[in-house]
């Protein structure tokens, strides 16, 4: 990767603005993925005869390994006319970010990482909302009942 | 490969695929909001005129309430490039965002390699606080969509009671 991992708490920090940014547009997508990060140590990377000589080597590795978590938004564009229609959306760029979480520190990170998506992901259904609605249901249903 | 029903499946497959392959496979989420088209926006009227049942105050989904209101999702994708295995899972909801967030962590510990131990104190109280919500949220949509079918039957059982009277 081009770019530096950043330490946790700037990712924190980017991902709200990242969030941010897809609530004042209004619309878009915010990409977060997590995987392994397995081939950045030396001492864990397998040699070929490790792999050959136990095939399942990652099931058991010596020590933990870290997680690498990546977010990123949706690029968008104009359009050239030729490839792709000339639509009225805006260029935006792309964002990119990357931290890398110790083992040690899963545990915390996560419970940040869900605070943060959830005060992000602003957009979705309240659960409050629909109770609400349920009880308008069941009385608008009611009433029904009472007219006919 | 199909999306999951319910969001303990979909954990439950992935931690099985983790387990198996923790190297390759990677977990993607994605929030996005959908700005819907005017196509769109004029098929969810048509929609609503059909179905008056449906009007915008006793409906549950939002998104039908107002034709012109942006869809947003929450989908979850775990995919092992290496075996081509791939399991989905998308919501709507926020409320189950904190717990989906929380199966990430769990499973982000089978990817590190660390135990699957319960060392914290925290710990089990989470998992009591995710599995309950998911069974009170399996009941609240059989319930809903027993609502609905009640609501849409509805027209039937007035005109019977009218025939009654």
């Amino acid at each position: 990767m081009a770019e530096a991992h950043l330490s946790n708490d700037d990712f924190f920090a980017r991902l709200t603005d990242l969030f941010g940014h897809n609530r004042r547009k209004g619309h878009g997508s915010v990409y977060l993925t997590q995987k392994r990060l397995a081939f950045d140590h030396g001492s864990d990377a397998p040699s070929p005869t490790k792999v050959l000589d136990d095939p399942l080597w990652d099931m058991h590795p010596e020590s933990p390994l870290p997680i690498l978590i990546r977010a990123s938004n949706n690029v968008s564009s104009k359009g050239d006319g030729k490839g792709r229609p000339i639509t009225d959306r805006k260029n935006v760029e792309k964002i990119k970010l990357s931290t890398i979480v110790p083992p040690g520190q899963i545990d915390a990170f996560y419970a940040r990482y869900a605070e943060v998506c959830k005060a992000g992901m602003s957009g979705l259904r309240k659960r409050d909302k629909k109770k609400k609605k349920k009880d308008k249901k069941k009385k608008k249903a009611v009433e029904g009942e009472t007219k006919g | 490969m199909p999306y999951f029903a319910t969001s303990t499946e979909w954990f439950e497959q992935s931690s099985l695929l983790l387990k198996a392959r923790p190297t390759t496979t990677r977990i993607t989420s994605k929030y996005t909001v959908l700005r819907p088209s005017a196509s769109k926006i004029r098929k969810r009227k048509k929609y609503l005129e059909k179905r008056p049942n449906l009007s915008s105050t006793n409906n549950p989904s939002s998104t039908l309430a107002n034709p012109s209101e942006p869809t947003a999702t929450f989908k979850l994708k775990t995919y092992d490039p290496v075996s081509g295995t791939c399991l989905k899972y998308e919501t709507n909801k926020a409320a189950e965002v904190g717990r989906l967030i929380g199966s990430l962590g769990k499973l982000s510990r089978h990817m590190a390699a660390l135990p699957d131990v319960v060392d914290d104190f925290s710990k089990p109280t989470e998992m009591e606080g995710i599995e309950t919500p998911t069974r009170e949220k399996d009941v609240k949509v059989e319930v809903g969509v027993v609502e609905q079918k009640v609501s849409t039957g509805g027209g039937g059982g007035k005109k019977k009671k009218k025939a009654k009277k």
